[in-house]
C-alpha cells in the first residue's frame, strides 16, 4: 500500500539539507502540526459559530447575522473580540482558583482529542494504537471541569447544571464507547487510521453506515448528548437553570466554555464521519479509477489531488453533521432529566448492547463482510 | 412467554413511531429553510403603522378646556392637568397638562372622550430613553408632530400585512401605488348609498 | 542523550513533582472539595507516568475509570450531601492515631521493600517491547490470568445486578413498617388523606 504524501519526511529532509542536525529538525517540525491543528479547529469553530446563526435564521424565516462582513461571515470574530475584552468577573464568595481551573478543564481535552483525527493516510498528528479510545476516555474529563465550575461559582443554578451536566455525560458515555467498541470490532484495531481503511475499496457502498445502522444512530444520539446540544442540552436550560454551570462566567472564561462546547460539537462530528461516513474517502473509489484510467498511484499530481480531496471530503462530511444538528435542534423540543436518564439507560444501553452482540454474531458467521 | 414478546413488540413498535415523528419534524424544518425571510430590518426598514394605531398621544394645548374628562377616564388618572380659575374672564385657564409615558397604557379612552378633540392618537412607538423621567411628556413635547415613516429617508417604509393585495405576502419590492385587497372606502360609499332605497322600498 | 530521552527525562520530573504535590494536597487541604479535585490531578499524572512506561490503553483506562468514573463519583456525594457536624473528640483518640500510624509506616516498609527488592535495571532496546499493547493485554487475559479477569467480571456483574434491583424498589418486599407513622422534625403536620375525604364525604351528605 502506497503511504501518499509524507509531509514530516520531507520537511525533516528539507532541514536536513539546510545543516541542521536530525533532532533539531525533528524539534522544529513538531509542534508545527500541532499549531496548525488548533488554528484549524479555532478556524472551524468560527465557521460552526456563523453556520448556527444562519441555518437558525433560515429556519426561522429569518436573515441572520448580515452585516459584519459579507453575508454576516465577521460576526463570530465579532462577538470573540468583544469577549476577550470584556471584563472578567469573579463572583464574591467564589473560589477563585477553581473557577479559573474549570473552563481550562473544559477546554483542554477536547483539544488534546484533535490528535487522533485524520484528515488523510499521513495527515495525522499522532497515530497511535489506542486512537478512538484516548477520545472516549479525554472525552471523560470534561465532567470534572463542568462539575468545578458549578461547585467554584457559588451559586444554585451552577451547581445543578455542574451535577446535571455531569450525570449527563456519564450516562451517555457508555452507550456511545460500547457502539464504537462494534465498529472497532469490526476493524480489529483501535488506530483512527485502520478504522478508515477497513472502509475504504467500495467507495460508498464500503462505508460502516451500512454495517451498523443501528450503532449509528445510537453514536449520534450520544454525542449530541455529550456535546449538550439542543435535544438534551439541560445543564444549560435557559427555563429552568438561567445558563447552568455558565451562569457567572464572564468574558474569557465564557468564551472558553463557548469555544468547547463548539470544538467538541465539531470533534464528534469529526469522529462520527471517520466511524461511520468513510473518513478521508471519496463516494466511489478513487485509486481504481485511477488504476483504470491509467495513472499510476505515485504520481506526484495524482497525490496532492487525493490528499486534498481528503481533506475536503472529511470536512464535507463533518460539516454535514453538524449541519443535521443544527437541524436537530429547532425540530426537537428538550426532553426532561429523567426522560433523559431514561432514554440513556434504560433506551440506548440495551440497544447498544444488543447491537454490540449482533456485529460479534455476525462478524463470526461473515467474517468478509464484518471484518474477519 | 407471549406477553413479554407483546411488550417488546409495543415497546419496538412506539420506538419506530417516535423516529418517524421526528423524521417528520426534520422534514419540516428543512422545509422552511428554503422559504424567504419575513421579518423587517428594522432600523432600515419600517411598518408604516395602521390608520388606528395608537401610539403616542398629541395634545394641543389652545383647544383644551381643562374639564379633566381625560382624568376620570383614564384607568390610572393618569394625566396631569393644572389649572386656575381667571376670574376675570370667569373660565379655567391651564396652566400645565402631561402625561407620563411609561405608565400610559395607551388605552385610548382618553382620546374617545376628549369633548374638544385636543388629544389624538400618532403612530408613534419608539419611545425608548435612559432614564423612566425622561418619558413624562408635558404640554410642549406633547404637542410635536412625530415624524412620518414614509418622509424618511434613512428608512424603507414597508406595508403591513394586511395592506398588501391580494395573494401577496412579501411587503418588500411591491410596485408603487399597489393597494390592498377590496375595495377602499369611497368605492364602497356609492355602493351603499345604491343599496339604501332599495331596502327602504323593500320595507314598505 | 538525544530529543526523547530529553523529553522522558523532563515529563517524568514534573509529573513526579506533580502527583507528590497533589497527592500531599489531597491529605492535607482543609477543604474535602479541593481535596477531591486533586485526587483527579492524581490520577492524571499516573496516568502520565504509564505513558511514560508505553503503556498507552492502561494509561486511556486510567484517565477513563478513574478520572472520568471514580472521581466524577466522589465529587458527587461530596457536592449532594450536604451534613454539618459539629466537631467532636473522638474517645480513644490517641489509640486510633497510634494504630494509624503503624498501617501506614508498615505500608510503607512494604513498598521500600519491595523497590528495594525488584531488579529496576531494564535493557531498554530488548526484544521485549511491545508493538501493539492491545492484543498483548487481550493474550494475558484469556491465558495466564483468565480466573482473576474471569472473577472481576463476576464480581462487577453482582455489583451490577445489585444495583439495578436496589434501583428498582419495587422488587424489594415492602417492609413492616407502615410509611406516615415516621415522624420527623421535618414532617409537615398534615392530615391523613383518609380522614380527609371521610370528613368531605360527610360535609356533601
Amino acid at each position: 500500500m502506497n503511504s501518499g504524501i509524507d509531509l514530516q519526511g520531507s520537511f525533516v529532509q528539507t532541514l536536513k539539507d539546510f545543516g541542521l542536525s536530525a533532532g533539531l529538525a525533528k524539534a522544529i517540525w513538531l509542534p508545527l502540526p500541532m499549531l496548525l491543528m488548533i488554528i484549524g479547529a479555532t478556524i472551524g469553530v468560527l465557521v460552526v459559530v456563523w453556520l448556527e446563526r444562519k441555518i437558525s435564521a433560515a429556519a426561522q424565516q429569518r436573515i441572520g447575522p448580515e452585516y459584519a462582513g459579507p453575508l454576516g461571515v465577521l460576526q463570530p470574530v465579532a462577538d470573540g473580540i468583544k469577549l476577550v475584552f470584556k471584563e472578567d468577573v469573579i463572583p464574591a464568595k467564589a473560589d477563585p482558583w477553581l473557577f479559573t481551573l474549570g473552563p481550562i478543564l473544559v477546554v483542554i481535552p477536547v483539544f488534546l482529542s484533535y490528535l487522533i483525527v485524520p484528515f488523510g493516510q499521513n495527515l495525522i498528528i499522532s497515530d497511535i494504537n489506542v486512537g478512538i479510545f484516548i477520545w472516549i476516555s479525554l472525552s471523560s474529563i470534561a465532567p470534572i471541569g463542568l462539575l468545578m465550575a458549578g461547585y467554584a461559582s457559588n451559586n444554585k443554578y451552577s451547581l445543578l447544571g455542574g451535577l446535571r451536566a455531569a450525570a449527563q455525560s456519564i450516562s451517555y458515555e457508555i452507550p456511545l464507547a460500547l457502539s464504537v467498541l462494534a465498529i472497532v470490532m469490526m476493524s480489529n484495531s483501535l488506530s483512527t487510521i485502520d478504522i478508515v481503511e477497513q472502509q475504504a475499496g467500495y467507495g460508498i457502498l464500503g462505508w460502516n453506515i451500512w454495517r451498523q445502522p443501528v450503532g449509528f444512530i445510537i453514536f449520534w444520539i450520544a454525542a449530541l448528548a455529550e456535546c449538550e446540544r439542543l435535544p438534551f442540552d439541560l445543564p444549560e436550560a435557559e427555563e429552568e437553570l438561567v445558563a447552568g454551570y455558565q451562569t457567572e462566567y464572564s468574558g474569557m472564561k465564557f468564551a472558553l466554555f463557548y469555544l468547547g462546547s463548539y470544538v467538541n460539537l465539531v470533534l464528534s462530528a469529526l469522529v462520527f464521519a471517520i466511524l461511520y461516513l468513510g473518513g478521508w474517502e471519496f463516494f466511489i473509489p478513487l485509486d481504481r479509477l485511477a488504476d483504470w484510467i491509467g495513472v499510476a498511484e505515485t504520481t506526484p499530481w495524482l497525490q496532492v489531488l487525493t490528499a486534498s480531496l481528503g481533506i475536503i471530503m472529511t470536512l464535507v462530511k463533518a460539516y454535514f453533521l453538524v449541519f443535521i444538528a443544527i437541524l436537530l435542534r429547532w425540530t426537537v423540543p428538550r426532553v426532561r432529566i429523567d426522560q433523559l436518564l431514561d432514554l440513556g439507560w434504560k433506551f440506548l444501553l440495551p440497544v447498544s448492547l444488543a447491537n454490540l452482540l449482533i456485529t460479534a454474531a455476525l462478524k463470526l458467521s461473515f467474517p468478509l463482510a464484518f471484518g474477519g | 412467554m407471549f406477553n413479554i414478546l407483546k411488550q417488546v413488540q409495543d415497546y419496538a413498535s412506539e420506538s419506530w413511531q417516535a423516529a418517524k415523528y421526528i423524521g417528520q419534524g426534520l422534514s419540516v424544518t428543512f422545509d422552511h429553510m428554503q422559504r424567504r425571510p419575513v421579518t423587517v430590518q428594522y432600523p432600515y426598514e419600517k411598518l408604516i403603522p395602521s390608520e388606528r394605531y395608537r401610539g403616542r398621544i398629541h395634545f394641543e394645548f389652545d383647544k383644551c378646556i381643562a374639564c379633566e374628562v381625560c382624568v376620570r377616564v383614564c384607568p390610572i388618572n393618569l394625566p396631569v392637568v393644572d389649572w386656575e380659575f381667571d376670574k376675570t374672564a370667569k373660565k379655567k385657564k391651564l396652566n400645565h397638562y402631561s402625561i407620563d409615558f411609561g405608565v400610559c397604557i395607551f388605552c385610548g379612552n382618553c382620546v374617545e372622550y376628549c369633548p374638544t378633540n385636543c388629544l389624538s392618537m400618532t403612530e408613534e412607538y419608539e419611545l425608548a430613553s435612559y432614564d423612566r423621567h425622561e418619558l413624562n411628556y408635558d404640554n410642549v413635547a406633547l404637542g410635536r408632530l412625530p415624524y412620518k415613516v414614509t418622509q424618511d429617508p434613512m428608512v424603507t417604509a414597508l406595508k403591513e400585512f394586511a395592506y398588501l393585495p391580494q395573494g401577496v405576502v412579501d411587503p418588500h419590492g411591491l410596485p408603487k401605488g399597489s393597494q390592498r385587497a377590496g375595495q377602499r372606502p369611497e368605492d364602497i360609499l356609492p355602493e351603499i348609498e345604491a343599496a339604501k332605497p332599495k331596502a327602504e322600498s323593500t320595507e314598505e | 542523550m538525544n530529543l526523547a530521552e530529553g523529553v522522558q527525562i523532563v515529563s517524568f520530573g514534573i509529573l513526579g513533582v506533580m502527583m507528590i504535590v497533589t497527592a500531599l494536597g489531597v491529605v492535607l487541604l482543609p477543604k474535602i472539595v479541593h481535596s477531591a479535585f486533586l485526587l483527579a490531578g492524581v490520577f492524571i499524572s499516573i496516568s502520565g507516568l504509564y505513558i511514560l512506561l508505553n503503556a498507552d490503553f492502561v494509561a486511556a483506562a486510567q484517565i477513563l475509570v478513574y478520572v472520568g468514573a471514580v472521581n466524577v463519583l466522589i465529587l458527587f456525594a461530596i457536592m449532594l450531601v450536604n451534613k454539618q457536624e459539629d466537631y467532636s473528640e473522638l474517645p480513644g483518640r490517641r489509640l486510633r492515631q497510634v494504630s494509624t500510624a503503624v498501617v501506614c509506616f508498615g505500608l510503607f516498609a512494604l513498598l521500600g521493600t519491595m523497590v528495594l527488592a525488584t531488579p529496576w535495571s531494564l535493557n531498554t532496546t530488548s526484544p521485549a517491547v511491545i508493538d501493539n499493547t492491545i492484543v498483548a493485554l487481550g493474550e494475558h487475559f484469556f491465558s495466564d490470568y483468565l480466573l482473576p479477569f474471569e472473577l472481576a467480571s463476576v464480581l462487577l456483574l453482582m455489583a451490577m445486578v445489585g444495583s439495578i434491583i436496589l434501583a428498582r424498589r419495587d422488587l424489594i418486599p415492602e417492609s413492616s413498617s407502615t410509611p406516615g407513622t415516621v415522624t420527623t422534625k421535618l414532617t409537615l403536620p398534615e392530615r391523613p388523606r383518609e380522614l380527609a375525604s371521610l370528613s368531605g364525604d360527610s360535609d356533601r351528605q
